[in-house]
């Protein structure tokens, strides 16, 4: 069955089923609490951070909270970097949002998630403002997004925003070590920084990594197999690409570009953040040089979302990174 | 002294040398002209016009003495006229074999892209089955060999490419026709005129008679009278024109008159750059320069045309980077954008399918799962094929061998 089917995933597996659980953001558990102590007012919400600090599941444990072991059928999960145009909104938000629950309990009302809400179309959040207003009495949204700026100002005054920051290294060392308890696999202290380290305040890409180098030797984990698990899962075509760019193949590094948006599927910026990633993990760059190099990355991401055309943006990035090679004389092989 | 030729006529080439450049094409074609076992039957001369193909048929035949029987565009070509024509003079050799004066006839068609619209409807079919049951060698010419339609055309013959003639001989010829009709030119003149035909030799010899023959001097102040010769420049007509340019005028210019879409110059200028330029810095400029045009391209969006002057202007500066660095490469057509995404959109469909059944499992969007799930789950599903998070996460086996063997080809 599909409820308690246990998960695989780690992710989901260890994700909290309730506030208490929450790694870190202490501020934020403890207003929402408020709120759900009378859920009859509780506001619109708006979850604003970067990837990975804990927003889904903040979302998820309140609607567990609201309706109890049934809060599937009382919540409607969209994601709006799939389905983002208006016509959702339209069809699937606006029939789901007019019937409440009047009758069940105190809680009258049903919950819509709208994760990556910042990926919306302007004329569908325009729409979905309307709405959040006709709805009021029968439905509670909790926004989600990276960049609460994306949101339009009409929706921003409708929300009570909660903001999460980068979560504290030491507290997510402390949970990937009681998970590697519960999984019972060795993690050495060494290899649990490192992986928070790699991570940046991401939980959740820390608690992928956690999972897969334990895969990796059989449940021993040291620093070496951390570094051989990151240097693996970041797309290798994006590091082989960025190498030869950097040792002055520029027709190489454009067929593995090409690889990329082809076989992938992946956008220009997110080839160039992937980029930005891989460029600071790369042994042979000295500081400067990584600096100089994220200069030109940054100009030529502007560009991708001032031009018309990905690939070309791309291609005159890795031909930057080639004639820089040249300068510097061939990196990549150095 | 003025006589009622024109000078085209007069001066058409009667040997096979005296067909204007292109070496190679000549010597492929008397190659295949004189060769007893053909591996094809026939042979599609192709190139822009004014170049020599007819010429060559003709100035080749009358070396070799074949008889010409000749269609060309201005001739209908339904299936019926092509059969009433073509088909008695291919299937009668025999006849000719007593006279010893000629080796043989040779079927010509002549501009074969003509081969469409309603009227022409069956005209491409006819001439194909024309030339399997030819028993005469059948020639064919075209302009642009690319057409959709003439592509079966490509499989039942030998291909020989015509290019611009140089400007040097061609204005060494112009240089010719004066010393011959006793007209002073000045070499400046015949230089623009020689530029202004884009190496069509047809036109060049058009424009000297029209601007010198009253007067039989010829300067350069009279060149101005010469009007632009706007013929259909295609994609690879344009390539050539800009990435050979010796300047940024010359190179914009040619942008100008292209008949290409702009986005598919965007793309094949920016594709062709690396063979263009060897040089990493040069590269590196020129592509900054592609940047910019798109970035042009990006701000004119569906109604700023007006700034389509600018992006040009970036794209012929990108050409131009360093005129003296020019040497003749092949060029990649179409866009290998085009190419890459059409050959990879099933592999690209299967990813998504596989994101979509991570994002359902782990509340997270397609666009996350594929940066943040998909590397990792594939490295779990390497070690270990059979892992139960496969099977939690409904991933069949097509898409695990998929997801497993993705990164190796």
């Amino acid at each position: 069955m599909g409820l308690d089917e246990e998960a695989l995933m780690w992710v989901e597996k260890y994700r909290p089923k309730n506030l208490d659980e929450i790694v870190d953001l202490h501020d934020v558990v403890a207003s929402l609490k408020a709120f759900l102590k009378t859920p009859r007012t509780m506001p619109h919400l708006l979850l604003a951070g970067l990837p990975g600090t804990g927003k889904t599941t903040v979302a998820l444990c309140i609607a567990r909270q609201l309706f109890g072991a049934n809060w599937k059928t009382f919540t409607l999960e969209l994601n709006a970097s799939d389905e983002r145009g208006i016509d959702t909104v339209r069809d699937r938000i606006k029939d789901f949002s007019r019937y409440g629950r009047t009758g069940f309990g105190d809680v009258p009302f049903v919950l819509i998630m709208l994760d990556e809400s910042d990926q919306m179309t302007g004329p569908a959040q325009t729409a979905l403002r309307r709405i959040m207003e006709t709805s009021s009495r029968t439905c509670r949204f909790i926004l989600i997004c990276n960049y609460s700026g994306k949101i339009i100002e009409p929706i921003q005054s409708r929300c009570a925003i909660f903001r999460f920051s980068k979560l504290d290294k030491k507290a997510m060392v402390e949970h990937l070590k009681s998970i590697a308890k519960k999984e019972c696999i060795s993690l050495s202290a060494e290899a649990a920084e490192s992986i928070v380290e790699y991570s940046e305040g991401d939980l959740r890409h820390a608690i992928n990594a956690l999972q897969t180098a334990a895969v990796y030797r059989d449940g021993v984990i040291d620093e070496k197999t951390v570094l051989q698990v990151m240097g693996e899962a970041s797309p290798r075509q994006v590091q082989l690409m960025l190498n030869k760019a950097l040792s002055g193949d520029f027709i190489e590094a454009r067929k593995l570009m090409y690889d990329l948006m082809g076989l992938y599927g992946f956008s220009g910026s997110e080839i160039v953040r992937q980029m930005q990633r891989e460029l600071l993990k790369v042994s042979y760059l000295s500081p400067e040089e990584k600096a100089d190099l994220t200069n030109i990355v940054g100009e030529y991401d502007f560009r991708l979302t001032q031009g018309a055309s990905n690939d070309i943006q791309l291609s005159a990035l890795l031909a930057q990174f080639s004639k820089f090679a040249k300068s510097k004389g061939k990196l990549g092989e150095r | 002294m003025k006589d009622n030729f024109l000078w085209v006529e007069k001066y058409r080439p009667k040997k096979i040398a005296e067909v204007l450049g292109n070496e190679d094409a000549k010597a492929a074609f008397v190659d295949w002209l004189k060769s007893k076992r053909r591996r094809k039957k026939a042979v599609l001369l192709y190139g822009p016009p004014g170049v020599g193909k007819t010429a060559l048929v003709n100035a080749a035949s009358n070396e070799f003495g074949f008889t010409i029987i000749e269609m060309n565009a201005s001739d209908t070509r339904t299936e019926k006229t092509i059969m009433k024509i073509a088909g008695p003079a291919t299937s009668f050799v025999a006849l000719d074999k007593f006279s010893t004066e000629t080796k043989g006839s040779l079927l010509f068609l002549d501009e074969v892209d003509g081969v469409f619209g309603k009227e022409d409807r069956g005209g491409i079919g006819a001439i194909i089955r024309t030339v399997e049951e030819s028993l005469i060698p059948v020639v064919m010419a075209a302009n642009d060999p690319d057409l959709q339609k003439l592509r079966p055309l490509k499989k039942v013959c030998e291909l020989i490419r015509f290019r611009q003639v140089r400007l040097p001989l061609l204005i060494a010829m112009l240089k010719r026709i004066c010393s011959m009709e006793h007209v002073e030119a000045e070499f400046e003149a015949l230089e623009r005129i020689a530029q202004n035909s884009g190496g069509d030799v047809r036109s060049a010899i058009n424009d000297l008679q029209s601007l010198a023959e009253e007067e039989r001097v010829l300067r350069l102040q009279d060149t101005t009278r010469l009007t632009p010769r706007n013929r259909n420049i295609g994609m690879f007509e344009t390539l050539k024109g800009v990435f050979s340019a010796r300047s940024l005028g010359e190179a914009a210019t040619m942008l100008n008159r292209s008949n290409a879409d702009h986005d598919d110059l965007l793309l094949s200028i920016s594709d062709n750059l690396p063979l263009r330029y060897e040089d990493p810095v040069d590269l590196s400029v020129a592509y900054d320069l592609v940047s910019r045009a798109d970035v042009f391209r990006g701000r004119i969006g569906a109604e700023n045309w007006h700034l389509l002057r600018y992006f040009y202007n970036f794209l012929a500066e990108a050409a131009t980077v360093c005129p003296q660095s020019y040497r003749p490469f092949e060029f990649i057509f179409p866009p290998i954008r085009i190419i890459t995404l059409f050959w990879t959109k099933s592999k690209r469909m299967a990813v998504d399918g596989i994101c979509a059944k991570i994002g359902a499992r782990c509340h997270v969007s397609r666009r996350t799962a594929k940066q943040e799930f998909l590397p990792f789950v594939k490295i779990v599903l390497e070690k270990e094929k059979s892992n139960a998070i496969a099977s939690w996460l409904r991933l069949n086996t097509e898409e695990i061998d998929y997801l497993t063997k993705m990164n190796k080809f």
